[in-house]
């Protein structure tokens, strides 16, 4: 096999866990606020006592895949699993919580290094020991799409024998300055991490841009609101929820849409 | 990342603007002169920080003057350095970019949540702005990524850029590293204590933590069929995760080694090919002999003879643009068959006991060489690159 198969899904957003708590149109859910935030998910353990909560929110969003799949931790450990990271915005909130703790004298020496996109796959990593292929990539759903592809050629090249992709995006603690970018950003901003669990099948996947965002990128983005790189995970999630065939899906950051194709 | 086996890349061309050369000829030659780029920071405020030195770059182009973000002035230096030396001749749409950066453009970030009133969107204080900013700059429309696996994103960002190319998704990728040093990431150090009062010394009994820098650093890619002058070859790279510490790198440095071994599997050579090592090198006490230890075990008993040098004392450390500047400096080193010493090594170590190029530029010709990296959340990655003279 030179392709791969959705293995789980996992998602967390302001609206709830699973695609289930998603409403019908997330705008008229919203009403007028700007940011739907996603709770804090509850972890115990001093390492969770310090993590940020977008590290906490992908840890979660894992261990809810870890369920969809009927995998445990032990059997994704070690060395045959990639994460893939992507982010958008998702570091917005601890940048800014350093800058005021820095501001008051307050930074501690771990405060910094949570500060960098990588802390939250960092942090899912050490939780459940993943020690595969790694990369953190910066941009929106159509970078998730790219990350889904190079899982895919990961896994189909014998890097790894699965792949996890993961997105977290966060908005409440730099509310206002999203607030100012409504063209890129959109309305309502919805909190969210979701992850998808590539392993080997069918089909292989491949990247191509598109004019038009698919329907079922259309369907993400008005009931869930703008997720950003979460997206098109989102959109997996729908699709494994409905079974019908996952990968006919799209992402647009920054002027581009990108669609993943069979190869 | 780490394909089984990669197909070699074609470097055509490289571009740099560092604190000791504004260009790739002045980087070379500042490099085998010992050029010292530490100094006093005098671009923002330091008085309240313990370390107030680094590897400021204090002039830069004057054409981009009207460009705000440092971090996108920085790479746009690099670009017109890679573009003097090699035509970007292909189809704009298969021209693709990929930069590693650990920071970002997060001097913009930060003023945008202060505030600041000239900036109208949350767009441009994204951790992305910079790369997209050079993809327009170089009339790039093919797939634009940023890479931040923090210190060792540029070395990432090759690996990528060559998989996009193994993909067919571009015929030509401009891609490498950046950071500015700013004062979010000078506070950020000073909290973690880990810069240095004294100079960096890498792998030096001294050692006693490293002093940050800022650079672009860029190359361009091509499929290895590309008959242009070239540069030198990617022929394997690895990136994986140590799963251990946010902050600190796994006290058996497991993660790097295993980098080490998948890149050069997927390059095809064995270990005991390697001609030579560049090292991550901090100067911090514990890098520098977990980087020890690890060579010691990925390269066998020809480590000791392997020479291994570290950059980052005339320098600084550089973070997302230093792996893929030692990357150069590897190419470098292979076509002018002389590697450059490791600037601050005077007292060797016991615990970090390889060869590793003290005092002054040392004659070799190496052809196989290792490139190293590592940075906070675990990141570790690895390069293999084959030079040769021109």
């Amino acid at each position: 096999m030179s392709g791969v198969r959705l293995g789980g899904v996992g998602v967390i957003t302001g609206w709830g866990e699973g695609i289930a708590a998603l409403p019908a149109d997330a705008a008229i859910a919203a009403g007028a606020r700007m940011v739907v935030p996603a709770p804090t998910p509850a972890l115990t353990g001093e390492r969770f006592r310090r993590a940020t909560r977008e590290c906490l929110l992908g840890v979660k969003a894992v261990a809810l895949l870890l369920d969809d799949a009927g995998l445990t931790r032990e059997q994704i450990a070690g060395t045959e699993t990639a994460v893939l990271y992507v982010t958008a915005a998702g570091y917005g909130a601890s940048n800014h919580a350093f800058i005021v703790a820095a501001e008051s004298g307050g930074a501690g020496p771990l405060h910094f290094p949570y500060t960098a996109p990588s802390a939250v796959p960092a942090e899912v990593t050490i939780e459940y020991g993943l020690r595969g292929p790694y990369v953190t990539l910066i941009g929106g759903a159509a970078t998730t799409i790219e990350a889904l592809a190079w899982a895919g050629r990961l896994i189909a090249d014998g890097a790894c024998t699965r792949a996890l992709v993961l997105a977290v995006e966060t908005f409440t603690e730099c509310a206002s300055l999203f607030a100012r970018d409504r063209r890129l950003l959109g309305r309502p901003l919805t909190e969210a991490a979701a992850c998808a669990l590539l392993v080997a099948g069918e089909p292989p996947l491949a990247v191509q841009t598109v004019d038009e965002t698919s329907t079922r990128a259309a369907d993400v983005r008005r009931r869930a609101g703008q997720t950003l790189a979460c997206a098109p995970l989102l959109a997996l999630a729908l699709a494994r929820a409905v079974g019908e065939d996952p990968w006919s899906v799209t992402g647009r950051w920054r002027g581009r849409t990108l669609a993943l194709r069979e190869d | 990342m780490c394909p089984l086996r990669c197909e070699p890349t074609a470097i055509l061309a490289a571009g740099v603007v560092t604190p000791i050369g504004g260009d790739l000829d002045g980087f070379w030659s500042g490099l085998l002169t010992g050029a010292d780029g530490i100094s006093s920071i005098e671009r923002f405020p330091v008085g309240d920080l313990k370390v107030s030195r680094g590897g400021e770059i204090k002039k830069l182009s004057s054409r981009d003057d009207g460009v705000r973000c440092r971090a996108s002035r920085l790479l746009f230096a690099a670009a017109d350095d890679v573009r003097a030396r090699a035509a970007l001749s292909a189809d704009s749409a298969r021209i693709g970019v990929v930069v590693g950066t650990a920071l970002g453009g997060v001097e913009e970030l930060e003023r945008a949540i202060g505030g600041a009133p000239r900036l109208s969107t949350a767009a441009a204080g994204l951790y992305d702005a910079p790369g997209h900013a050079l993809a327009r700059r170089l009339g790039a429309r093919g797939p634009v990524i940023t890479v931040s696996t923090a210190c060792a994103s540029g070395s990432t960002a090759l690996g990528l850029a060559a998989d996009l190319l193994r993909a067919d998704r571009a015929d030509l990728v401009v891609a490498g590293g950046y950071d500015v040093l700013c004062r979010f990431v000078m506070r950020g150090f000073d909290a973690l204590r880990s810069l240095t009062r004294e100079r960096v010394r890498p792998f030096d009994r001294r050692r006693s933590g490293l002093l940050l820098g800022e650079a672009a650093a860029l190359v361009l890619l091509a499929r290895d069929g590309d008959t242009r002058h070239r540069l030198g070859r990617l022929l394997g790279h690895a990136s994986t995760s140590d799963a251990a510490h946010i902050a600190a790198p796994d006290p058996e440095g497991r993660g790097l080694e295993q980098s080490i071994r998948l890149a050069l599997r997927s390059a095809g050579v064995d270990a005991r090919a390697v001609d030579f090592v560049s090292a991550h090198g901090t100067g911090t006490p514990l890098n520098d002999r977990i980087e020890t230890a690890v060579l010691k075990r990925a390269l066998g008993p020809r480590a000791r003879e392997i020479p291994v040098n570290a950059i980052k004392g005339g320098l600084g450390h550089t973070m997302g643009a230093a792996a893929t500047l030692e990357a150069i400096m590897c190419l470098l080193a292979g076509r002018h068959g002389v590697i450059p010493h490791t600037l601050g090594l005077e007292e060797p170590d016991p615990d970090c006991d390889l060869d590793y190029v003290p005092h002054a530029p040392r004659a070799a010709s190496p052809r196989i060489m290792l490139s190293t990296s590592l940075g906070f959340g675990g990141c570790n990655a690895a390069l293999v690159l084959e030079g040769g003279p021109a």
